[in-house]
Parts: C-alpha cells; structure tokens; sequence
C-alpha cells in the first residue's frame, strides 16, 4: 500500500546508500615516513585530578629540553568509559599520537580498527617494555606476538575496610576477619547488623561490560591461583573456581548484605557501606573521610597473602596510526615511563608503575607512605583480561550471565555460566 | 497529514476560548481544577525543588527531613564549587551560542519550508513531507557515528561551533509545529491576499508570521530545549574543553571529579540548576503571549 | 508572480509540471538540501552498514567487511535481548502515549483557563521538561530507592523487591518517569493549538446545555485533532527511541535486562563492542516498527 510519494522516499534512500559505498576510504598516514619522523605531537591523559598534575608536570620538563618536538597535552574527553571517545576518534582520523589512559581491554577493537601502532616496528621497542616491566608485560602482547600497547600503571584491587564500622560492631581493626569466604560472610552479616551500615559491601550491580573487573574477577584471580577468563582459547570461568566465586557472591545478594540497587555516588566514601573492592587510586578520594585499612581479597579456605593474586586495573598507553611524528612520540613515551617520571607518578598519584622494581626503586616514599607498601607489594601479582579478539563482547556476555544468575539469583549459576562459556568461545576464536 | 481545518469562525472577532457562567458558579467551579491543578503541580515541581534544595545545602541529606532543611545548613558554597571545576560563564557562552545559532537557521528556513509545506502547492511537496517524517522517526544514534565521520572527516568540522550546530541547524519538530499551525489558518486569508497581488514572500512575512506567534513561540522552546540540554552530540565533536556547553560539561563533571568535591551531590544539582534556569526564564517570558490572535481581522482586512 | 487571471482551457505546461506555487521550491530548498546533507547520507549509509559485518575504522586502514546480506536482521530477530526490547517498548508506548495524550490535554485546558497563579502553573508543569535528564534522575533513584520516599509512603504496599530492580515494575517506572518529563512538551502544543478554538463555539454548547465535561468532549477534543495527531506521532517516535533511563536509571536495562531498550542495544553493540553493522540493523528495525505504528495511528486519528 506504499504510495507513488512513499516509494520515491525509498528510492532516495537507495540510492543514498549507494553513493554511501563509495564513501568511508580517505588517505592514512605513511607509516614508514612517520615511523622515524620528529616534531610536535600531542597527548591525552586521563582526567583524574592527580594524573592530570603528573602529566602537565611531565610535559612541562619535556618541553623545557625539546624546543622543536614541543608535547601538547589535553585530558581525554570523559565518558562512562573511555572507549567510545578513543574509538570514535580513531574513526575521524583525529586521535593524538599518544593515550595514557589505554584500557588494556579496548586494545583488541583498535587494533582490528587499524588504529594501533605496533611499538615493535621501533628497534628498541619490545626490549624497552620487557626490561621495565618484566614478565608480566607477556600478557599485554597481542595474539600475534606484538606490543600494540605499553603497560603503564596498575591498581591492583584489594579490600578496603572502614575501621570505624568495624570496630562499632565489634570486629578487629587491625586483622579483620575477612580471609576465607565464610570468615567474610560472617563479618558482613555482623557488619550490617551492629555497623549501621547499609551493606557490607556495594560493588555497582549495573551491566556494565567492566563491572567484572571490581566484583567477579579478582576473586577469581585469587581463587584460580591467576587463571584470566579466557586462556588459549577457552573460558576459565565455568569450571569449579569460577563457581565458588560465584556461589560467594550470591550468598552476600540473597542475605542483602550487598545491594541490588545501583548507589548514586560512593557507597563507602558515604560510610553506606562498610568494605569497598577498588585499587590504590581511591585513597586520594576516600582521603580523610573514612579511616580506611586494607586486606587482600578473600579466597575459598584462605591463602597466604604473600600467595594471592588479584586483578591489576592496568592503563596502558598507546601510539595511535593518526601520528605523524612517531619517533618523537617514542622518545616521549620513554621519557614518561622512565624511573624518574614512574617516581613522579607514583608520589603525586599512589598508583603504581609497571616496573620490577617498584618496591626497591623508590625507598624514600615507601618510608614516608607506608600505607602504600601494601599495594606496591600486590602490584607484583597482578593479572590482566585476556588479550582477545571481540574482547568487550566477551566481558558483556559474562556480566549478562553473571547479572541473571547471580545478582539477581533468576538463573541456575553452572548453566548460565555454562552457555555463556560456549558463547564466549566462538567470539574469542572469530577474528 | 492532517487536512481537517478548524471549525469557520463566524464573522465575529473571537475572543480567547472562556466559557461564560455567572460568577458564584463560576468560583465553585473552578475551586476543582484548582484543586486537582495543584496537587499535580506539587507532584511535578517536587524533583525539581529537591534538586534546588540540594543545591543549596552544604550536607547532603538524604532523608525524608533533607526536603524541608534547616535554614542554617542553606549556602551558596555548592555554586561556587561548581563553577570552580568547570567555568560557568564560558560553558554558559558555549551552551548559547550553540542553541542560539540552531534557534536562528531554524527560524529561517524552519517557517519556510514550514510556510511552503502548508500553504504553496508544488509537485513534490507530500515526497519533502514525508522525508521529513522519515528523520524525525529514525533514532539519532543510528546515525550517528555515520554523521560524526562525515562531519569530522568528510567537512573536516571536528571542534567548531559549526560541527556542533549542523546536525540540529534546523529543528524537524519546528518545521512540523509550522506546518501544522499554517494548515490551520483559513484558506481564505492566502487566497484573498494573492488576489490582491501579494507576492508569496510577503504573504509569508506580512500576514503568515505575524498570526503565528503561538506557534513560533513554541518552536523557539523547543528548538532551544534540544541543544540546549544535548550531552552526546558535542560530547564527540569537541575535544577542546573551552568549546564544550554546559551540558556537556557538567556531565563529565558527574562521572570523573564530582567525587573529590566536598559535597558533590550539591555540586552537581547547583550545575543543573544553573543549566534549568534560562529554559524556565524563556518559558515564562514566552507564555504570556499564549492568548488567541485576531483571526478574524486577517479576513476582513 | 502569481497569475491573477487563469485561462479556463487546460493549465500551462508550467503549471502542470511543477504546481501552482513553484516557489514553494525555492522556499523549501534550503531545507531538502539541509536533509540531504546531513541525514540522506548517514540514513543510507547506516542501512549500507546492515547489510554488512561491518566496522568503524582508522582511515586509510584496510580491513575486511564482508557483506552478509540479511544475516544481521536475522540475529537480531532471533536474539532473546532484542525481543526483550522490542516487548519493553510496546509496555512503554502502552503506557506512556495514551496518558500523555489524555493528562496532556486536560492539564492544558485547565492551564488556559483564568485560573490564579496561572504564570506559576504553566511553568511547574513544564519545569520537568526543561532539566536535563542526568540531574532529574538521581532524584528519581532517590526518590524509588527500596528505603525511599515512596517505599516509604506506601508502607507495607511497597512492591519486594523494590521498583528499579523488580523486573515486572521497571519498564512501568520508565515509562511514568518519561511521561512526568516530557508532558511538559505536549502540553505546550495543546495549549497553543487551544488559542485556536473560538470562544463561540463554546457559547452555543452552553446555550444547548452542555456542562464542562460534555463541553471538553464536544468541543475541545474535536477542536484540537490535528495537534492530537501530532502529539500522537511525537510520542511514539521518542517512547520508541528512549535511551537515557536504561542508561541512567536502571544501570544499563537492569534489572537482568528487564528494562533494556533497542536504542541502548545499538549504543552498546554499535558503539561499544563495534558492531556497527548489528547495531544498524536493529536501528533499521526499529525505524521500520515505528513508521508501521504511526502509520497505524494516522490513520485511526484522520478518519473524520
């Protein structure tokens, strides 16, 4: 019943997307001719209060000695995630030579973008980021063998305590019982009983492709002995750790001792929750609101803290294929991870370089920030999401999975864990 | 679309639309409505006293008892926070010449083709109509990514007012209100005016515009409205945070340094406060002007 | 320009061809190249991209995208998620067009009335309007929080689990918060369209005997038909594109997806997982069921 007029409308937009075929192509950039060209280029950092100062400082010390490589630097456009802005900038063709604040998870989706470039292609590329941050830079290579991003700080998440709330329920500040998965639900049921809290803790129940990292993954990383979600090709998550963590975290939904509703704000800077799973960056937020302790995250029957590893909520920093002066871009990347700036970082930040030798490089602010060495000693084992194709597609089917049987208790945990398994597998192995 | 016209007038000059009851009945009944009008305008406006409120407050507090606060706790500090993380004053600017300039195209070309759509009769007009229809239908972000490459790197407009405005330069829904509102002023008033020689343009702006203020009016609202209060489009366009509107702005304020403020769900209730305020000047100003035009003068002139 | 004395044999060629009013061309010109410019080419191109495994990339990088015919429309069909969302905006345009439409043109006709106050009214119930959707909404999840101000009023009537989580109440909330807003709008329209009804006829429903009500019905209904329609077709278009409550108010379609919405599908397929071909398609879809819809009410409300 489409009229003469409706059909003419549908014609249009025919031959619109025919002349849309032709469109999306548009000249790059040489790559060999900007591999080894000089000149000014410009950065992104994250806008994080204190990065941003790290960064203007960094820049600044640079452009003192570099008359004609001169740094412009620009906190990145924020979002929900970073993401969407990087990728749509990669799109345009706009985005700066260097990002510090790369999410090691986004790296599979621009590189398939061709937004990448491989820092291997500089000779001393790979070594660099070998020799500063050790073995772990080996799970931060791409599927084929190279370096599309350098690993620049970790936060490794752990447990912080609100001391305060502790002790109104009767619960030791200074060992609090929180190791085995029945010691923490304990405490938790004692907390919001006697601690006036409203949960015990709050992770964000929302569906988030990276909600993951802060409630399900470092207890998986602690529990599996470092196993990432997808090793080789398969899921890891649907096997006996992967439940455990499962089944802990849905005792603390089912006895609403964590909440199903997302909180408007910071639960535990809001003293409306008594524990919260974050990294070292938060300290500057929490500050001198909440008396704060910290603990490793809990495992099944208790491990040697020395043992337990947890997730790294790593930024890395990347070279984009829109920069034109990629040699000067190198030498500036070498320059805000050498140990002078990591030093710099971590004093104005708290955050952790990645670098072997964190605790011995840098005595002098352990001494005076003792608080830190907690985190400095956890930065060690840290490990990272799994460097594979459809990456974020692969942490929203787990997070979809993880909603409806766990948060909200709709699902039986083996089955859903186990289609989403299958599902993440045909992804991690499409390219 | 809708071709059904106004009931004639008769040849009356018709005053507003006020049914006539003697008094006494007419304050008994009207002491309903007013009842019912109330209650609704208690529910409406809530959030938005809470949010005023909030704004106010140096301590958040989320309790029943935060909706009537204690004199003491009111200041003005949470105003000063927020315009000290993201300028005020230039974001304002930004906001204004955002929307001013998608107001302005919108206002030419909108009451032309508005005014062209309803009243001049050329082959093709029903095909604009109902392209017209087709964009208001298909979600922005369908497009968007396709319009974000082709005006940052097909135009090469990336952090320009001109990138920002060009997707709403013309407002569909005010091209729509025009239509509307020029369909139902009577046949008769164009028909007599061509008679007597009038060029179209002058039928347009002598006669037409000057009977359309309701419906302009209501254009102006709702064409300031969209950019006005738009996050996601300048959001992708400019990176340069001194182009950035005041929504824009504040919503990145929300989701990255609002927590290192003192009070920052005070802080971001007194940016939204500020970025309510001009809508709600601008409708107030416009309002008055919602009375009935002289239709019936157009005819006998 | 216009011809004052039209032959009485056929029209001229001119005429036939182009319309009595060629100017119109000219006057809407600007306009259809505006449309064409900036919405021919994304709307084409994004149904291109549908038809495809499609991705953004860097310019200048060669990448592989296949065309694959139908088979995103397809997944999409078949996807539980999507039909989920498809359902969730039927429960919203259920809720949220008739009540618009009805509490729209009530309130506008009180609202034109010599009422006291009548400036402070007006701009209460356009107020909600008019504030962004990211400040409003924190109040709302304060005010539907399970120890909120409504849980609170209602007592032991309080629905367990609480609103925003409850898979059964979410899309209804969604769908009262989005009319709350918008109303403002709607209202707007009526009451310009209001100024329009002359005030006799009026006058002879009264003379006939007809009280307020049957006056409303007689009179002010019929009167305001085309804007009816408009509000209609408005409200459809932006119930079937809502976005920002999933996004904001329910954590991203929670809970457990029962407040998922096609339009939050394509930003999180399209844009965050980069599937820009599956995102297009579902967007396809969705323009597809829209027009199908206000087609349908089009005609049910131009019947005369």
């Amino acid at each position: 019943m489409l009229g003469t007029r409706s059909r003419l409308i549908v014609a249009l937009v025919v031959v619109s997307f025919g002349l849309a075929a032709c469109g999306g192509g548009g000249g790059g950039t040489s790559a060999t001719k900007a591999a080894s060209a000089r000149g000014p280029i410009k950065i992104w950092y994250s806008n994080n209060a204190e990065e941003v100062k790290w960064g203007k400082a960094t820049v600044a010390a640079w452009n003192k000695d570099h008359a004609s490589e001169q740094v412009t630097a620009e906190e990145i456009p924020a979002g929900k995630s970073s993401e969407e802005v990087i990728g749509a900038s990669i799109t345009a063709g706009n985005t700066p030579c260097l990002v510090f604040n790369t999410a090691p998870a986004a790296v599979p989706q621009f590189q398939k973008q061709g937004g990448l470039v491989a820092l291997d292609s500089f000779s001393d590329g790979a070594s660099y980021i070998q020799a500063r941050t050790g073995p772990r830079a080996d799970q931060y290579k791409s599927p084929d063998g190279k370096f599309y991003q350098m690993p620049w700080k970790t936060n490794p998440v752990m447990i912080f305590y609100n001391k305060d709330v502790f002790a109104k329920a009767g619960l030791d500040t200074k060992n609090p019982p929180l190791k085995t998965y029945d010691e923490f639900l304990a405490s938790a049921k004692t907390l919001v009983a006697k601690g006036g809290v409203k949960a015990a803790i709050w992770p964000a129940p929302s569906s988030e492709f990276f909600q993951p990292w802060f409630d399900f993954y470092p207890l998986f990383i602690a529990q599996s002995g470092g196993k990432q979600l997808v090793e080789n090709g398969e899921p890891q998550f649907a096997g006996p750790d992967g439940i455990a963590v499962a089944q802990f975290w849905k005792q603390l939904y089912d006895q609403g001792l964590a909440q199903r509703e997302l909180y408007n704000g910071d639960a535990f800077g809001d003293k409306k929750a008594a524990m919260a799973i974050v990294g070292p960056w938060a300290i500057a937020v929490y500050g001198d609101k909440v008396k704060w302790g910290v603990v490793p995250v809990p495992t099944k029957d208790g491990k040697d803290p020395g043992q337990i590893q947890t997730f790294s909520d790593e930024k890395s920093s990347a070279m984009y294929s829109s920069c034109k002066n990629r040699s000067t871009a190198w030498d500036f990347l070498k320059f805000a991870t050498s140990k002078d700036s990591d030093g710099k970082l971590l004093e104005m930040t708290g955050q952790m370089p990645m670098r072997t030798d964190v605790t011995t490089a840098y005595p002098a602010y352990f001494t005076s920030h003792p608080e830190y060495t907690i985190f400095a000693e956890q930065a060690a084992r840290t490990v990272e999401v799994p460097n594979v194709p459809n990456s974020v597609e692969i942490w929203q089917t787990f997070r979809n999975a993880y909603s409806q049987a766990v948060i909200f208790g709709k699902a039986d945990i083996q089955s859903a864990f186990n289609q989403a398994a299958e599902k993440v597998k045909t992804l991690a192995a499409r390219s | 679309m809708a071709t059904a016209t106004q009931p004639q007038p008769p040849e009356v000059l018709p005053e507003r639309a006020q049914p006539i009851a003697p008094p006494s009945r007419r304050s008994r009944r009207r002491l309903w409505p007013l009842l019912g009008l109330t209650t609704g305008a208690v529910v409406f406006l809530f959030p938005f006293y809470y949010m005023v409120i909030g704004a106010l407050q140096s301590e958040p507090n989320s309790d029943l008892s935060g909706a009537f606060p204690n004199p003491a706790n009111l200041t003005l500090r949470n105003f000063a926070d927020i315009d000290g993380a993201i300028n005020l004053a230039r974001t304002l600017l930004n906001s204004g010449i955002f929307t001013g300039g998608a107001l302005l195209t919108t206002l030419v070309l909108g009451l032309l083709a508005g005014y062209a759509l309803a009243r001049l009769e050329f082959r093709g007009r029903g095909m604009v109509f109902n392209a017209m229809l087709l964009i208001l239908i298909v979600p922005f972000q369908l497009l968007m990514i396709p319009l974000y490459v082709m005006i940052v790197r097909g135009y090469g407009l990336a952090d320009s007012y001109l990138g920002m405005i060009l997707p709403f330069a013309v407002n569909a829904t005010a091209v729509f209100i025009f239509r509307q509102f020029f369909l139902q002023l009577p046949k008769e008033l164009f028909e007599s005016a061509r008679i007597d020689g009038a060029s179209e343009l002058k039928i347009l702006t002598r006669i037409a515009i000057p009977l359309a203020k309701p419906a302009i009016l209501t254009a102006v609202i709702v064409t300031f409205i969209g950019p006005w209060n738009e996050f996601l489009w300048p959001f992708l366009v400019t990176k340069r945070l001194d182009l950035q509107p005041l929504a824009v702005a504040l919503a990145n304020f929300i989701s990255t340094v609002a927590s290192r403020q003192a009070n920052p769900f005070g802080a971001i209730l007194a940016g939204a406060v500020v970025l309510a305020v001009p809508a709600v000047v601008l409708f107030l100003a416009f309002q008055r002007h919602f009375v009935a035009s002289n239709l019936g003068s157009g005819i006998k002139g | 320009m216009t011809a004052i004395a039209t032959p009485a044999t056929r029209p001229p060629l001119r005429r036939r061809l182009l319309g009595r009013q060629p100017l119109g061309y000219l006057f809407v010109a600007p306009y259809v190249v505006f449309l064409a410019a900036i919405f021919a080419y994304p709307l084409g191109f994004a149904v291109y991209i549908s038809f495809h495994d499609y991705f953004f990339a860097a310019p200048g990088a060669i990448v592989e995208r296949p065309f694959v015919g139908l088979q995103n429309f397809t997944d999409a069909l078949a996807d539980p998620v999507f039909r989920r969302a498809m359902l969730n905006v039927v429960v919203f345009l259920i809720i949220n067009v008739p009540l618009t439409v009805a509490v729209g043109l009530v309130l506008a006709t009180a609202l034109n009335a010599a009422i006291p106050f009548r400036a402070f009214f007006r701009a209460s119930y356009f107020v909600p309007y008019v504030t962004a959707s990211v400040a409003v909404i924190g109040v709302w999840l304060w005010l539907f929080n399970s120890d909120g101000l409504v849980n609170n009023l209602l007592g032991p009537l309080a629905p367990d689990p609480s609103w925003l989580v409850n898979s059964f109440w979410a899309m209804p909330v969604i769908a009262l918060f989005a009319t709350w807003k918008q109303l403002g709008f709607y209202i707007l329209l009526y009451l310009a369209a209001l100024q329009n009804i002359p005030k006799e006829l009026y006058e002879a429903a009264e003379v006939d005997g007809a009280g307020p009500v049957r006056r409303f019905l007689a009179v002010t209904v019929p009167g305001v038909r085309p804007t009816t329609t408009l509000v209609v077709i408005a409200a459809t278009i932006t119930g079937a594109n809502f976005f920002t409550e999933p996004y904001l108010l329910t954590g991203r379609g929670g809970p457990n997806g029962a407040s998922v919405s096609p339009v939050l599908l394509m930003y999180t397929q399209g844009i965050e997982q980069g599937h820009a071909g599956y995102a297009a398609a579902i967007g396809v879809l969705l323009a597809i069921m829209v027009m199908a819809v206000s087609l349908v009410n089009r005609y049910l409300l131009e019947r005369s």
